[in-house]
């Protein structure tokens, strides 16, 4: 379980205060969603909770503080973003991986126990084709599969995933959802993303952001009851719909379809 | 494992093929009874081309993995003009002067240098071709600098022109320890860097999160790369490209950017290219025009290799 209490989050260099005193818990073995328009500190709160950036207050894993137990914290977690500009070097696939066995590889070389992993990974992914292409070769839905799987490795408690959907176009989401909802027995995950059909879809407990502020927390059932709180922080009217028992949000630009379509 | 035993395999025919010809000339020359101060003169020549492209390559490749950029090594980003600079300005400044302090001199101005290439490029932008453009600035103005202490310097010490481009033309013992820190450091730097350096190569956050600091990595690394390459500079001159060509091809033969394999793969190729070159401009070329200073030769192959890779970088992606 992880606890977050009274975080707070300045950027020294622009004097940009990203977060401001933040409290939430975030329940184990399900998958949190942080939505928020650009800007509302969603990357901000990944990045304090993986202790990759400083903050005023306290991040608790199992009770106990983050900052105490980093070697451990950087074995059971992972916090995954783009990668960029990586094929310079000739980095392939299996590169990636095996990199990013880091904290739980033992000695100099690859072990079996480190290939072991990296296959079972890329199987569950369905990467082992792609393993020895360089990342250069990739489409960018491959690269966020790549990007997933590099997260994964290390065999984390904890997830913690900014934009998983970025990139990826129709098929790969509805994959990619129910891909996570089936690791969450396992795993924790915290995830931030732009799409609310996404989050929806995806999500058991959600934390909803603006500027810097946290103006809602709940589960899956709260959020769509009352799509007010949505409509203030992204200007957009929401409605929630249910497809084959589960319920899921649609945002409407009410001035654009106005006239155009009958809300209910 | 396939991969491992490849490099054990090409690693194993690279080695062979330079140490037999060594032993080679061993034998020859005791035969044709020659004074032992020629064969050990050539032992000294061979060994020091060997230890140089081990600790070029190497270095080449520390920092190409460390700054993340294909189109760098130590002669690119300034180190090697700034270590030269440092030695003649050594030369020039002090009466008395021992290839310890002139060693030491060349550490502190190839670091220096380095330092001000990445502080320059990281002001515009930080890009690859940011660190090229701010080398190729920083390389020219120690260059120049150079050749102009050079005209007082060389009265006292003829030797120091040869130094512009690297030859191993003056190998005694004397330059044996020296060579061997270098040597040294790099294995070290091997040993402590090649993993941490393959997570450096995913990014800044990614390393992070893996729990390797690449601020700390990137100084350790630099510093490594810089010092072996600045030493070697002091004592035989400036050899470029060697640091760039050959951890590009070993990344192509071996097809990964694994440091823990590339990084040996390279050292075993730049001694190959740099024992040869060296036996080649001595035996062959010497005969039709006299002999060739080996870095000259190594800058011909490499700087079109630098090109190509040049215009592949802007033709998008490396493949």
């Amino acid at each position: 379980m992880i606890s977050i209490k009274s975080l707070s989050v300045r950027y020294k260099r622009s004097g940009v205060v990203a977060l401001r005193d933040v409290s939430i818990d975030i329940p184990s073995n399900k998958v949190t969603c942080i939505l928020g328009p650009n800007a509302s500190g969603k990357t901000t709160l990944l990045k304090a909770i993986a202790q990759l950036i400083s903050y005023d207050g306290v991040v608790e894993v199992n009770g106990r503080d983050a900052r105490g137990i980093i070697s451990e914290l950087r074995r059971m977690l992972s916090y995954s973003s783009t990668l960029e500009e990586l094929d310079l070097l000739g980095i392939t696939v299996l590169d990636v991986l095996v990199y990013s066995r880091y904290p739980a590889s033992r000695g100099f070389f690859t072990s079996e126990e480190d290939l072991r992993r990296v296959s079972e990974v890329c199987e569950m992914l369905g990467l082992s084709d792609l393993a020895n292409r360089r990342l250069g070769e990739l489409s960018a839905g491959e690269l966020q599969r790549v990007v997933l799987a590099a997260a994964l490795v290390k065999d984390p408690k904890v997830l913690l995933l900014d934009e998983p959907d970025g990139h990826l176009d129709v098929y790969s989401k509805t994959w990619l959802s129910s891909f996570l909802r089936e690791i969450s027995s396992r795993v924790t995950i915290v995830l931030s993303t732009h799409d609310p059909l996404f989050a929806s879809m995806t999500c058991d407990y959600y934390v909803v952001l603006s500027r810097g502020r946290v103006v809602f927390t709940g589960f899956h059932d709260e959020l769509l009851r009352d799509t007010s709180v949505l409509e203030r922080v992204y200007n957009v009217s929401f409605t929630s719909i249910s497809i084959g028992g589960l319920r899921v949000l649609i945002p409407l630009n009410q001035s654009a379809y106005r006239g155009k379509l009958v809300r209910q | 494992m396939n991969s491992k035993l490849r490099l054990l395999l090409v690693f194993s025919i690279l080695l062979a093929s330079t140490t037999l010809p060594i032993l080679y000339t061993y034998i020859v020359t005791l035969n044709e009874g020659l004074p032992g101060r020629i064969v050990m003169y050539r032992l000294y020549r061979a060994l020091y081309t060997i230890l140089a492209g081990t600790v070029l390559a190497t270095s080449g490749c520390i920092l190409q993995a460390s700054l993340r950029n294909p189109l760098v090594d130590h002669y690119i980003l300034g180190t090697g003009s700034g270590a030269l600079f440092a030695v003649y300005a050594t030369l020039l400044v002090l009466d008395h002067v021992t290839l310890w302090i002139i060693s030491l001199a060349a550490a502190i101005g190839g670091l220096s240098a380095l330092a001000v290439t990445i502080l320059i490029a990281e002001s515009i932008s930080g890009s690859d071709i940011a660190y090229v453009l701010s080398g190729i600035g920083v390389t020219s103005l120690f260059s120049g600098l150079s050749v102009l202490l050079l005209y007082y310097v060389s009265s006292r010490y003829g030797y120091a022109s040869l130094m512009l481009t690297g030859t191993f033309i003056q190998s005694r013992l004397e330059n044996l320890p020296y060579t061997l820190l270098a040597a040294i450091l790099v294995v070290l730097g091997y040993v402590v860097l090649a993993k941490r350096l393959n997570v450096i190569m995913l990014g800044d956050d990614h390393a992070a999160q893996l729990g390797v600091d690449p601020g700390l990595t990137r100084l350790l690394s630099s510093i490594i790369a810089g010092v072996s390459a600045s030493i070697i500079v002091s004592q035989f001159g400036v050899i470029g490209f060697l640091g760039l060509v050959t951890p590009h091809t070993a990344r192509f033969l071996l097809k990964t950017s694994d440091n823990r394999l590339v990084i040996p793969l390279a050292m075993a190729l730049g001694s190959l290219l740099l024992f040869t070159t060296d036996t080649l401009s001595r035996s062959l070329v010497a005969r039709v025009v006299g002999e060739v200073p080996a870095g000259a030769v190594i800058s011909a192959i490499g700087a079109p290799f630098f090109l190509v890779l040049l215009v592949r970088r802007f033709r998008g992606g490396f493949t």
